[in-house]
Parts: structure tokens; sequence; C-alpha cells
């Protein structure tokens, strides 16, 4: 009989962050709704997702949607939600639909910034959690084991998280295009704007070696660049030092604060060693006839932003590719899944016996020829006989387990052991 | 046989560069390998052909325009796929397959077969003389790819477009950096492909220097490549003027090389010898 699996839950897309929030679990409290899943009379095996975009629950049950509300009851019980409203954003899926759902999911299909990659470790954490406590099984294990795969193969195969979606990752992926490496590199960072901030810890992260934090108010300039490991500067000494700098970053507040005449000279001075200046002001820092000087690049908020745009376009062209990858692992995953039965798990059992039993019988009796047509029909006698006995008792068991949840197990097992289904 | 092998290695130049300019241009991820393998492809039959010819003729086939064009050709090929396997920078494959392309389609239209060869050309010193020079040239041809790459990387840096096109090529700095290398390989090799000519020379007709047009050309050649060398070494010269002096010195270059062969100027090196 076919195991019914299903998804039952909540995202970005369906429920405002309000809604989301008050469900969210942390583990221990996950590890207690998936025992009390697990004990419902037709859930098998179950695991709970929850991050703060998602919190679903998917499960293998013996009988179809039989205990969709109880779930959402166990699973949202609590909330301080009511299930009036409750039931205005929760989805379920069901059978091939949760399959492709899990998948999606892991390939960061379904994610608010789609490709983000975040998502596929906090899946393994939640499986693992579950497998753990024994509240996943045959169907299940297969089922994520798979999906983390595939969003592999959709990473290798696919552009989809290949390019920045942020405008301070955006910034260093094109500084990596004008440098060669980061490290050793210098950054001055003029002004305490959040957005340079967040911009030279990007940086910093990719090897950045040097950083200068010039602000109006020295102290505050101090406390950021203790923080960094940087020095502080005083705005107004920012002058002398630009020629060090190879990345320059704008967040200062009131307008201009650098000339193209100015770079002009430091570009000389630097003998046309490229500088990449980031403005991240509004209104601007720096003079945008700076780009058109021999070896200084710069990039404004708007030009960042256009980057962004275009890697997001790409992101969702990609993405069509990429559901066409998950599409096809669905297919894979149901062929599977329908092996699960006992019926055709018998039937290819005997298949397998009766043809090995042949084999082996029309090789021997090739080298008999003396038999006549008695005793040839006494060899194919005892042949069936043997094999009948031993399939026996493993046909009794299935027969009986039928059903029951040892069924999975037993049927998977078996598969493997006489390699069934792989062959064909 | 030779002139097929040659025809065969010229088309699969030809698919190596659309597979370059497809992966580039409409970013086809798939055909990101394809460029450098059929580049290789193309290399082995073309290193097929020129050994043939060496077999037939007796001495290496660098004596005739087309024989010469086709040398040059694979020789800088060959010199990408050494800085290929040392800096990754694939895509500069994207200048050279189309010049190879040319290059080698010009030889075949222009192939003369079996022509005989007179004694002075059987020295040992010839092809020495003749590697080492198109060994430096094809090294400058490199420098050229790089520094076309250079410059289109560098335009869309700077016109805040196309930021899928500007990932698939390399840093600004790494290209210079290969540049500069180019340039200290090109420059000795011209240099001894120089010298060793003077050799032959002095050995077959007792003089090391005759004052004929080619090899005026090549002093003039090797003073600015030693121009350019110095003033990046010790006058900081580097990023987009060093890959317009690379551009403008290979341009000089390949119009030197065609003024002497095409021209009817007198000489060893002139009127269908092109050495």
């Amino acid at each position: 009989m076919v195991r019914h699996l299903t998804v039952s839950g909540l995202n970005h897309k369906s429920a405002p962050i309000e809604v989301r929030e008050k469900l969210s679990v942390g583990s221990d409290e996950s590890v207690k709704l998936l025992h009390e899943a697990v004990n419902l009379p037709t859930v098998e095996e179950a695991v709970l997702l929850s991050t703060c975009n998602r919190v679903e629950i998917v499960t293998c049950c013996d009988s179809p949607g039989s205990d969709d509300r109880l779930l959402e009851l166990s699973l949202f019980r609590g909330s301080g939600i009511d299930s009036e409203q409750l039931h205005r954003h929760v989805y379920t899926f069901n059978g091939r639909d949760a399959v492709r759902h899990v998948f999606r999911v892991a390939s960061s299909l379904d994610s608010m910034v789609v490709g983000e990659p975040q998502i596929l470790g906090q899946m393994k954490d939640q499986f693992s959690l579950s497998s753990e406590h024994a509240t996943t099984g045959t169907v299940l294990n297969r089922l994520f084991h798979k999906s983390f795969s595939v969003a592999k193969r959709v990473r290798n195969e696919t552009r989809i998280a290949s390019r920045s979606v942020s405008v301070a990752s955006a910034a260093v992926d094109l500084a990596g295009k004008i440098f060669e490496t980061l490290e050793g590199r210098t950054v001055l960072l003029a002004g305490l704007g959040e957005i340079g901030e967040v911009a030279v810890r990007h940086l910093l992260a990719a090897g950045v070696d040097r950083i200068m934090v010039a602000n109006r108010t020295l102290e505050t300039a101090v406390d950021l660049a203790r923080e960094l490991g940087g020095t502080p500067l005083p705005l107004d000494r920012m002058d002398n030092y630009l020629p060090l700098a190879d990345l320059v970053i704008g967040a200062a507040g009131g307008g201009q604060l650098l000339g193209a005449d100015r770079v002009r000279a430091i570009m000389k001075e630097r003998q046309y060693r490229a500088v990449f200046f980031i403005d991240l002001a509004v209104p601007r820092n720096f003079d945008p006839a700076i780009n058109d000087i021999d070896g200084a690049y710069l990039y404004d908020v708007d030009d960042l932003e256009a980057v962004v745009e275009d890697n997001l376009d790409e992101r969702q062209r990609e993405a069509v590719r990429a559901e066409a990858i998950v599409e096809e692992e669905v297919d894979n995953f149901w062929r599977w899944l329908e092996t699960l039965n006992v019926v055709p798990t018998i039937v290819d059992l005997r298949e397998r016996a009766e043809s090995i039993r042949q084999y082996e019988v029309s090789r021997t009796l090739q080298r008999l020829e003396t038999l006549d047509v008695d005793e040839r029909e006494r060899v194919e006698q005892m042949s069936r006989a043997i094999v009948n006995k031993i399939l026996h008792r493993p046909t009794a068991v299935l027969k009986e387990a039928r059903g029951t949840h040892e069924e999975p197990q037993l049927v998977s097992a078996l598969r493997k052991l006489f390699a069934l289904g792989e062959d064909r | 046989m030779e002139l097929r092998l040659l025809e065969l290695s010229s088309l699969l130049y030809f698919l190596s560069a659309l597979a370059f300019c497809a992966h580039v241009l409409w970013s086809a991820k798939r055909l990101e390998r394809g460029g450098p393998l059929l580049l290789g492809l193309g290399f082995g039959v073309h290193g097929m052909a020129i050994a043939l010819r060496t077999f037939s003729v007796g001495v290496l086939p660098v004596t005739g325009f087309a024989e010469g064009m086709s040398f040059f050709a694979w020789l800088m090929v060959g010199a990408y796929a050494v800085a290929q396997q040392r800096y990754r920078l694939a895509v500069i494959g994207a200048v050279v397959s189309p010049l190879a392309f040319v290059l080698t389609l010009g030889a075949s239209l222009m192939y003369v077969s079996g022509h005989s060869i007179s004694a002075e050309f059987k020295s040992p010193w010839l092809p020495i003389h003749v590697t080492l020079a198109f060994l430096g040239n094809a090294v400058f041809a490199l420098a050229f790819a790089v520094s076309v790459i250079y410059l289109l990387q560098e335009s869309l840096l700077k016109s805040h477009r196309r930021a899928w096109m500007l990932q698939k090529l390399p840093a600004l700095e790494q290209l210079d950096r290969l540049n500069y290398v180019c340039l200290f390989w090109g420059f000795p090799l011209l240099s001894l492909g120089i010298l060793t000519g003077g050799i032959w020379a002095a050995n077959t007709w007792g003089r090391f220097w005759s004052g004929e047009p080619r090899e005026i050309l090549s002093i003039v050649l090797w003073l600015m490549y030693a121009g350019l060398l110095q003033f990046r070494l010790s006058a900081g010269l580097s990023g987009r003027r060093a890959a317009l002096l690379t551009i403008l010195g290979f341009g000089v270059l390949v119009v030197s090389y065609l003024a002497v062969n095409i021209l009817p100027l007198s000489g060893r090196h002139g009127g269908g010898a092109a050495l």
C-alpha cells in the first residue's frame, strides 16, 4: 500500500511575519512536537522545519489525509492564534506535490531570496534532530537525503546562487574584478553610515588587511576602528591618507567629500594603480567625474543596486532550469516510493528467483546430455521446489507486514538484499 | 593530406572561437569548456599537419609565407596552452582562437604544396632562428590577446552595465600581470631569435648583418619592446596604458611582417620567404 507523504505549514508567502514569529519553535519544543506527531495513530514518520521564513511539518502516514487537522492542532496549538485565522495561512501538499515542495525548499527555490544558501544547512540540522529522536524512517530518510543531493545538483548545474544579491556583496564581487586578491589591501571608510560598516565587514571577510576609519567626530571613529581592528582618523585629515587606500568607501553625510581634480593627483601619485571608490552615501560623497579618471573605478548606490537587480534577474532565469531538475528528481523519487509496495516487491522477488533458476537449470541440463525427458522434468521440479521453499517465508512475512509500520523497512531491505529493480 | 589537416585545424579554431564568444556574450554555461577543448583539438591536428609537412619537405616548413603563418599560429596557440596551465585564464582564448582561425585560413588558401628548398635553407641554424623569433612574436600575440581582454574588462567596469559579462572575465590586475609575464618572456626570445639569425647569416653568407628591410624592422621592433619593458620595470607603466601600448606594438609587428612579405622588397626575408 502506498505511503502518504504530506507537508503542512506556512511560509513567508502564505503568512505575515506576525503569524510566523508566534509559531516558530526551538529545538526542545520541536522534539516534543515530533513525538506528539508520531504518536498519532496514522503518522509513521515526521520531520519539522522551522526557520524564520517557514514552519512546516513533513509526515509519512499510512492512510491519506485523515490526520491533517490533528497535525495542525499539535503543531500550532498554544501559539495564541485561533484556528480560523490559522487556516487562511496554512497550506498542505500531498503525494508528489509534497515531494516537490521538499525538493524546492532544499534547493532554495521557495526562499524569499531565491538561491540563498542558508536553508540547506537549516534543513540538514533539523533533519538530523528528527533522525536522532527516531521520528524518521525509510521514507523520510530517503526523501531528505535525496533533497540534499537535489539541492547540490541545482547548485552545480545552474547559476542560481552564483551572484551577489546585496549591495555590499556586489561591491566585494566588483572589487574582485579589479584586484586579483583583496589580501594586503587597504580600505578607507569615510563616515560611519551603517551601510558603509556592512561593506567594510564584507571586505574584511574577503581578506582586506588594513582599515582606516575617518569621521567628523574622532571619538566615534575610534570606537568603530577598535571594533574592526583599524586606524581612526579625523575626516578633515583623510586627504593625506587617500593615496594609501586601494578601496575608498563613502558613507558620510553632508555631500561631496572628494572632487575629480584631487583624485587625478592621487592617481598620478599612485602611478595609476587602481582605486575602487564605493559611494554609498546619499547625497553622494564622490564626484561622478572620478569614474572617467584612468585607474579609478567609481560605483554609487544606484550602480550597485543595478548590479544586484541584474543578478536577481539571472537567478530568476536560472530558477526555471532548476525547476526542471527538481521535476526530474520528483519522478525518480516517486518511482522508488511506488516500489515500496508489497505486491510489486513479491512479484519482483519471484521473477528474480525464477530467472536465476531457469539459467542454472538450463546450464546444468546442457552438460547432462544423457538424461531422458522424465529425468529432465524431475530436475526442473526439484529446482522449483527449492525456490518455493526459500521464498515461502519471506513472502508470508511481507504479506503479514502489509499496512504496518514494518512494511517500508522490510520492503526496502528486501529490495536492497536481492538488488530488485536495479538492473531492469 | 597536410592541407586537409590544416583546413580541419582551421575549422576547429573557428568552432572554438564560436564557443568562446557564446560563452562570453550569451552566458552559455555548457560551452565554458568547449572553447578550450576545441582549441586544444585544433592545436593537435595543426601540429600533425606541420609534422607531416616537415617530413615531406625535409626541413621545418617555415620558408614560405603561408607556411610561416601556419607555424606562427601554432606557436601562438601553444603559448596560450602553456599560459593557461599556469594562470588559468581560459577566456584569453576568445581572442587567440579567432586569430588562429584567420592565420590558418590564410595559410590554407595560400598553400603551396612541395616547393623546392635551396641549400642555404638547410642549415641547422634556420629552424632555431625561426622558432625562437616566431616564439617571441607568438608570445607578443598572446600579450595582445591579454590586452584586448583587459580593455574589454576595463570598459565593462567603467560602464557600470552588463555585470554578468564582467563576472566571466578575469580581474584587471591578473590580466595586467599576464601582460607583463608575456613581455618578460617574449623579449629575450625575440633577442635570441635575432642573434641566431645573425649567426646563420654569418655561417651561410659570411656576414652577420646585411642591412635588408626585414633586419632593420627587426631592430626597430626589438627597440620598441625593449622600451616597453623598460617603462614597465622602471616607470611603473601598467594597466590601461600598458595594454594600449601592447596592442599598438603588436599592430606594428603585424604591419611590418606583412610589408616585408607582400611589398616587392629585396632580400632573403622578402618575396615569398617569410623569415
